[in-house]
């Protein structure tokens, strides 16, 4: 089981490397997804189990594929003659090779894999929502190069490289070992250079670079963590995720590695100062977005933290951890009101709910810790909907453009409609991400300074999200409009993922109470299965969140009233081409409802424009990062200014 | 249960009646401070049935679609405050309320609707995080969002929150469309482009608009009434007392501009929020 979750990838990657034909490939990618996806809900249904994989030296295997992957480093540091990836690259081998022929360190940990409820939760979304971008991705890359009159085709490569990803993360979240953990980081890292840096254009691998270098940063401070672990701890039973998060270590002697540790996971989910890693890998296909944003990649760095929570707990650390998160959620809600491209803004969208995931992580009660999960699930589901969106209206106008995006209303009704239920569960109730960040800010209390960067930042959400979505919606007069056709390897996963967010959304009580609330209670009390035997475990302290959050209000008759206000209108008000009227432009339209000219000056006829505003003199990024990324640096040092003075 | 539906039934009837009414006293008091006679008190009645009854026109679907959202959402959030429910969440209703009002002006290629949904949106940036950090401040005076457990509280919040209630005040006077904050759109011939967010709703349409603006003035004065809770009366004269004074001030102010409204809010009205939620946090510890 655990061999399919992580191995069956690499063996499909392999094969679809292998296919050269459109079919075919599709084939193995849809059959790979399937097999994830039920391998992963047979886990869920399983529940949490252990497992250590005998017969074969793992250790050594990932020990090698390890100097593999930092010698491609720096060979690509080298051919792009780029010192930051040359330079984070030695100072992640070095240290290595020290931790591993200097101290001879023995890295055998039992159990090698945990798989907890949180764990459970995080595969879920990487098989499902992995899988439907994957299958997606079929046809998009075959429509991409088609645009691009590419003469040899790189898809293989491109889907290798995507369903690899879904093994890694896998891997990841269920690695015990913090070595392996290392393993799976920096395999992620990998496969993001090569998806970031897929088009080969020199802004491609310019930003790839950039990905890899801010993330060796964080790889190196995972491997001095290691070290620091390993040699103050005595072997190799430091090296446990469950033993560091169990209470076997007292807190204040770890500080230092778990505030490294939690660097690492800054630098991996894009927090401020790290931002503009995950907005250069914009360059890359849109798949590849939907990927990084939704389930892989930056979702490691928020577990990460999440998972080591219990560990920080009640130390100044945590409050740091819950502030520099409050205040990523808000500068980069800012941000995004100044951009004007579809994808950036969904990307500072995506820092700032990862920014709002960490600092719930940061607040540290367990009421924060059920949001933080929940607000990853929504956010997965939802983030994933609209980067899928926003790549079927570039083939559509082949821009991604929020100004070319004036009404599409008229031209693609059916994107337009799954795009903006897309925005609306991004932000408004009764959706699941709002229901997060309702919880999150009656958590957020006992950290005001972080409630208060919440307050300003859920408004800011509000005018960003609002006005994209004013600009899609926008029409000239028209009757009716027939639906656009999709290819099925745009609307499968589309519709998927839009009936998710209502089924998981209106479920959201039931799915708490039976699977959501062992997951925080896992996170909280840091498991303690050497101690008390894992399932055991998850039985006693079920009773640990008394407060019933979710029962406290019923959420589905909400979405009854969403019902009545917006989609019963729509369908059942008609409205007659003799009711149509012009907009109002004081009489000097030049024909009838289905123009837009106007008499302008000396009578000449002018087409009228409209534009979105875009606050570039108040929230541009130019004004804004100078102040926002020093607050930044200052908050990560105090970080690890906490780690070494242990207060 | 029963209970339940007969608050439901009453505030679904009786709050637009007050909430027409209230209208219609503005009026008045309006004109006569200007020195003149003004209509009757019951005018926003006849203007609301005469609306109904005038030709359905449009010049897009979705006018209809997010004019709809906006009164059911007003109506859910005026339902969450009578059934004493949780006013966090009632804020964020109210502001899918106010995103179909701008979604409404967004969805036609008008110009002068997009000016005022732009202006509306700015509205919304400026009153929401004051409305939030008064659901904080609640939170950290009883310990929970639930209006029920403000009815249960001896003392006033107003003694403890009066910081959050002066800026309470100042998101009245956006809400309320008044000088020097009509920058959306206004009731009186104020300055004005056009119609702003609401230029191209006419008819039966406009009537619901107005329907829901009904509903809204009672959702704002009865926010106001919760700071004086115990008894309640004294709450009711408070959120009169405030309505009255935003009448004066509409009458002595001018209209200013957006980016002025969102400096102000975003620098008084914050800084009295978060001073007041900061001096209860320090005070009173974490409950």
């Amino acid at each position: 089981m655990m061999a399919i979750a992580i191995l069956l990838p690499v063996a499909a990657g392999i094969l679809i490397l292998a296919v050269r034909n459109y079919y075919a490939r599709g084939a193995v990618v849809i059959l790979t997804s399937l097999i994830l996806i039920a391998n992963s809900v047979f886990f869920a249904i399983k529940g949490p189990f252990t497992y250590t994989p005998g017969g074969f030296n793992w250790g050594l295997l990932i020990t090698i594929l390890d100097y593999g992957i930092l010698i491609f480093y720096l060979y690509i540091g080298f051919s792009l003659r780029n010192w930051l990836v040359l330079i984070f690259a030695a100072t992640q081998i070095i240290p290595l090779a020290y931790f591993e022929f200097l101290m001879k360190a023995n890295i055998q940990v039992t159990p090698a894999f945990v798989v907890d409820h949180l764990a459970l939760v995080m595969t879920l979304i990487i098989s499902i929502i992995g899988s439907l971008i994957c299958i997606y991705a079929i046809r998009y890359m075959y429509d991409h190069e088609h645009h691009l009159h590419l003469e040899k085709s790189k898809q293989s490569r491109f889907l290798f490289w995507l369903v690899l990803f879904l093994g890694a993360m896998n891997g990841l979240v269920f690695a015990n070992n913090l070595v392996w953990l290392y393993f799976f980081w920096e395999v992620t890292t990998l496969c993001s250079f090569q998806l970031i840096s897929h088009d080969r254009t020199q802004e491609a691998v310019h930003n790839a670079a950039r990905a890899v270098w801010m993330n060796s940063t964080g790889g190196t401070a995972f491997i001095l963590a290691i070290i620091y672990l390993y040699a103050t701890q005595g072997g190799s039973a430091a090296l446990s995720v469950q033993n560091l998060i169990g209470g076997g270590i007292q807190a204040s002697v770890i500080l230092l590695p778990i505030a490294l540790l939690c660097y690492t996971g800054f630098t991996k989910a894009a927090q401020m100062p790290f931002q503009s890693w995950l907005l250069g890998a914009m360059v890359a296909p849109t798949p590849v977005s939907a990927l990084l944003h939704s389930s892989t990649m930056v979702k490691a760095g928020v577990y990460l933290v999440l998972r080591l929570a219990p560990v920080y707990a009640g130390t100044y650390l945590s409050i740091i951890i819950a502030i520099a998160g409050a205040f990523t959620f808000f500068a980069t809600s800012a941000l995004a009101v100044s951009q004007s491209t579809g994808k950036r803004v969904l990307a500072y969208s995506t820092i700032a709910n990862l920014g709002l995931i960490i600092a719930c992580a940061g607040i540290n009660t367990p009421l924060s810790i059920a949001a933080a999960i929940l607000l990853i699930i929504f956010h997965a589901i939802s983030k994933g909907l609209l980067f899928l969106c926003v790549g079927t209206i570039e083939h559509q106008i082949w821009s991604r453009d929020i100004e070319d995006m004036e009404g599409l209303a008229a031209k693609a009704p059916l994107t337009t409609i799954i795009t903006a239920v897309g925005i609306l569960s991004m932000f408004l109730p009764p959706f699941g991400m709002l229901i997060g960040k309702w919880i999150a800010i009656e958590a957020a209390y006992t950290v005001p300074l972080a409630a208060v960067f919440f307050v300003l930042a859920s408004t800011l959400t509000i005018v960003f999200w609002t006005k994209w979505l004013g600009r899609l919606l926008q029409v000239l007069p028209k009757i009716q409009q027939p639906f656009e056709k999709l290819s099925p390897s745009y609307s499968v996963p589309l519709w998927t993922l839009l009936i998710g967010i209502f089924v998981v959304g209106i479920g959201i009580g039931p799915i708490y109470q039976n699977f959501l609330l062992a997951a925080t209670n896992n996170v909280v009390s840091g498991n303690q299965i050497f101690a008390l035997g894992l399932n055991n475990l998850i039985l006693t302290s079920a009773s640990l969140l008394q407060r019933d959050i979710l029962g406290l209000f019923p959420v589905w008759p909400l979405y009854l009233v969403l019902i009545i206000a917006l989609l019963m209108p729509l369908l059942l008000i008609g409205l007659k081409p003799t009711e149509l009227r012009q907009v109002y432009m004081c009489g000097e339209q030049t024909g009838g409802t289905d123009t837009d000219e106007w008499l302008a000056e000396a009578d000449k006829k002018t087409r009228f424009q409209l534009g979105g505003y875009y606050y570039q003199n108040a929230l541009g990024e130019k004004r804004v990062n100078p102040w926002a990324n020093t607050i930044a640096i200052l908050l990560l040092a105090i970080m690890i200014g906490c780690g070494v003075i242990v207060i | 249960m029963i209970e339940q539906f007969l608050v439901v039934m009453v505030t679904l009837v009786c709050a637009p009646l007050v909430g027409g009414l209230l209208f219609g006293i503005d009026r008045k008091i309006t004109a006569r401070m200007q020195g003149r006679f003004g209509p009757p008190v019951i005018q926003p009645f006849y203007d609301f049935f005469k609306l109904l009854g005038k030709e359905h026109i449009a010049v897009s679907k979705l006018q209809f679609v997010w004019i709809y959202g906006y009164l059911v959402f007003m109506i859910v959030s005026l339902l969450f405050l009578f059934m004493k429910s949780d006013f966090l969440l009632l804020v964020f209703l109210l502001g899918f309320a106010s995103v179909s009002l701008v979604l409404g002006g967004f969805s036609t290629k008008s110009p002068y609707a997009h000016f005022g949904a732009n202006r509306e949106l700015m509205q919304i940036l400026a009153y929401e995080p004051i409305l939030l950090l008064l659901a904080i401040g609640i939170y950290a005076q009883n310990g929970s969002f639930l209006i029920s457990e403000i009815f249960k509280q001896e003392k006033p919040l107003l003694f403890t929150l009066w910081p959050l209630f002066l800026a309470v005040l100042y998101v009245l006077t956006i809400k309320m469309r008044k000088s020097p904050f009509d920058i959306a759109t206004s009731h009186h011939g104020h300055q004005e482009i056009v119609k702003g967010v609401t230029t191209e709703y006419s008819g039966p349409y406009f009537a619901l608009f107005h329907l829901a603006e009904w509903y809204e003035i009672i959702l704002l004065l009865g926010i106001i009434a919760l700071f004086w809770t115990n008894p309640l009366w004294v709450g009711i004269l408070i959120a009169l007392a405030a309505f009255i004074l935003e009448l004066f001030i509409d009458n002595i102010a001018a209209r200013m501009t957006v980016g002025w409204m969102v400096r102000l809010s975003w620098s008084v009205g914050l800084i009295l929020g978060i001073l007041n939620i900061a001096y209860i946090y320090y005070t009173k510890g974490v409950s």
